[in-house]
């Protein structure tokens, strides 16, 4: 009898180190399946980095893999720099996704507002033909805006054919209409009552407040606006009109056997998308939580 | 609504409404109409009634395509067990988590085009990395045309999707997770379930809405998929249209053959399939408000 204090001591030491163990068990399985799942998500692209940098002597692939060139070159970046204008592709992206994102959001803020906070004459109406034309699906429209490009814009070839198209997401206007719905009516109506006209209610008063939303939707508008193809591919033309995508897929039939040209055209397309990324990885993450809410 | 009536509203929405109406109303509009006519973009389109439809159910490449897309939406179920799998493991409080979580977002964000490139090459014949891995450990004795292999070419569009899309997915799911209170599993444990049944009663219920955001989503997308298919067969199609998928066939109908009557009366079906997809994705939505 007297020693089973000291027994269920003993046991509970037991019981604990056994738990300690069994979570440190625990603790590597769950490390081995992340570097398992990050191996396959980043294998393939430190495979085209380090081919990148590889010359001529260095084979692409071996056993074991070697990941560190023997004789590092800038060649590869140089070749396909000198045929390729991958600067321009690269401006001609960025001009693309800055002028669509700051106009569509302009826009589309400016549409959420009435939908979310004012009463008048076919709202519902408005609302749900735009519901509506999110089933459409966008390839669907590219002969028809093939022909307006051509015809009557007159502007296949030129940037401009891929920000008019795209000026306007009913997705953003949704997502907007949804932050505008949650700020409260009271600061709208003393704004009102103070006499602000309704645009600077919109300007001053309403845009400050949904920055968050703001922010989330400039992002994804403008990472599809980078990552867009199927449109761009129909409307650019000449080379010096290509965003990144377009080039990178001229870029592929002209290196078509050339392995350390074409990743290093994947590189200098990939990096700064990523240090993009990096950057505002706050806001993107925060922004994806905020976007489907229970 | 007793106030006087005002343009403003008007206004406001104008110039929004004015580019949907120019770039997705009035294109729809007119693809019905040309899905009737033998049109080829440069002369004007010409009257021939039901002729398209009616090539349309007799051609063979046309009903690859159709089950091609129906095929792919085997990615949706994919992703969404593999995606909630993966943000049940990164929800953990491991030292490093946010490490892997950005990492697994690489592929998102680099573009399907620059990550299809690579993809393609995995799979090269010569100097693939796959071949090179499995010749040189010696699981396959000689490498394998992969991308020259008709039953390979879907798979393999289809496993790139998967791997763009699974990070993404996982976002998704991780903010649904942190939405879940803890009581809930406490109390589940307490109930007495296994760590599988704390998930399977706890964890799905609560990410139903990511779920059925998550499978809106990647259906739709699975049946308009495009860019991945033209990466991997390199714009062709892959040998005996084993890749052709519904939008792939409209694209090449439309802008490589001038076909863009024939065309639009494929963008009719698709139309069809996504307005049929749509009103079974509102029901499941309409459900899973009723059970929440």
């Amino acid at each position: 009898m007297t020693n089973t204090p000291s027994l269920a001591l003993n046991a509970a030491a037991v019981a604990h180190r056994r738990r300690q163990r069994h979570k440190f068990i625990e603790t590597v399985f769950w490390y081995a399946i992340l570097i398992l799942v990050a191996i396959i998500t980043v294998l393939p692209f430190l495979w085209i980095l380090s081919t990148s940098f590889k010359g001529p002597t260095d084979a692409v692939v071996s056993i074991p893999l070697q990941f560190i060139p023997h004789e590092p070159t800038l060649n590869n970046y140089l070749r396909v720099w000198n045929q390729l204008p991958v600067g321009r592709f690269f401006l001609n992206s960025i001009i693309v996704g800055v002028a669509t994102t700051t106009l569509n959001i302009g826009i589309t803020a400016l549409a959420a507002y009435p939908l979310a906070k004012m009463n008048f004459r076919g709202r519902d109406a408005i609302f749900y033909l735009l519901l509506a034309t999110f089933i459409i699906p966008a390839q669907l429209t590219y002969i028809p805006s093939f022909v307006l490009a051509v015809n009557v814009f007159k502007y296949y070839d030129t940037l401009f054919a891929l920000v008019f198209p795209s000026l306007a997401t009913v997705f953003n206007i949704f997502l907007l209409r949804q932050a505008f719905m949650s700020v409260p009516n009271d600061l709208i109506d003393a704004a009102r009552m103070d006499g602000a006209s309704e645009l600077r209610i919109w300007w001053q008063i309403l845009l400050p407040i949904i920055r968050p939303t703001l922010a989330t939707v400039a992002i994804f508008t403008f990472v599809n606006s980078w990552n867009d193809f199927l449109w761009p591919s129909l409307m650019l033309h000449s080379r010096e009109n290509m965003t990144l995508p377009v080039g990178l897929v001229a870029l592929q039939g002209m290196f078509a056997s050339d392995f350390r040209g074409v990743a290093a055209g994947v590189v200098m397309t990939v990096v700064p998308i990523l240090i993009f990324f990096v950057t505002l990885q706050r806001q993107f993450v925060r922004g994806l939580s905020g976007a489907v809410k229970g | 609504m007793s106030k006087r009536f005002s343009l403003t509203p008007y206004l406001f929405l104008a110039p929004a409404l004015i580019i949907i109406t120019v770039f997705i109303l009035y294109p729809t509009a007119a693809v019905v109409y040309y899905s009737f006519t033998d049109y080829n973009i440069v002369q004007p389109p010409e009257w021939v009634g039901l002729q398209n439809y009616q090539q349309l159910l007799r051609d063979p490449i046309f009903w690859k395509a159709f089950t091609n897309s129906f095929l792919y939406l085997i990615v949706t179920p994919t992703l969404i067990f593999l995606s909630i799998l993966l943000a049940i493991v990164v929800n953990r409080p491991l030292p490093g988590i946010n490490v892997f979580r950005a990492l697994y977002y690489v592929p998102v964000i680099s573009g399907t085009i620059a990550v299809g490139i690579a993809w393609r090459w995995l799979f090269d014949y010569n100097g693939g990395l796959i071949n090179g891995i499995l010749v040189g450990i010696g699981i396959l004795p000689a490498p394998v045309q992969w991308l020259a292999e008709p039953a390979f070419t879907l798979p393999i569009a289809m496993l790139l999707t998967i791997w763009i899309g699974l990070g993404y997915y996982m976002m998704v799911f991780l903010a649904g997770l942190q939405n879940i209170p803890e009581d809930l599993y406490d109390a589940a444990v307490i109930d007495g379930c296994n760590p599988v049944q704390k998930h399977w009663y706890v964890t799905l219920p609560g990410l139903r809405p990511q779920i059925v955001f998550v499978a809106v989503i990647s259906s739709l997308a699975a049946i308009e998929v495009f860019n991945e298919i033209y990466v991997i067969t390199g714009g062709l199609g892959g040998i005996l249209n084993s890749g052709v998928t519904m939008v792939f066939y409209l694209w090449r109908q439309a802008f490589r053959l001038q076909h863009a009557g024939y065309a639009s009366a494929v963008a009719m079906v698709l139309l069809l399939i996504t307005l049929a997809f749509s009103i079974i994705n509102i029901r499941l939505l309409e459900r899973s408000e009723q059970n929440t």
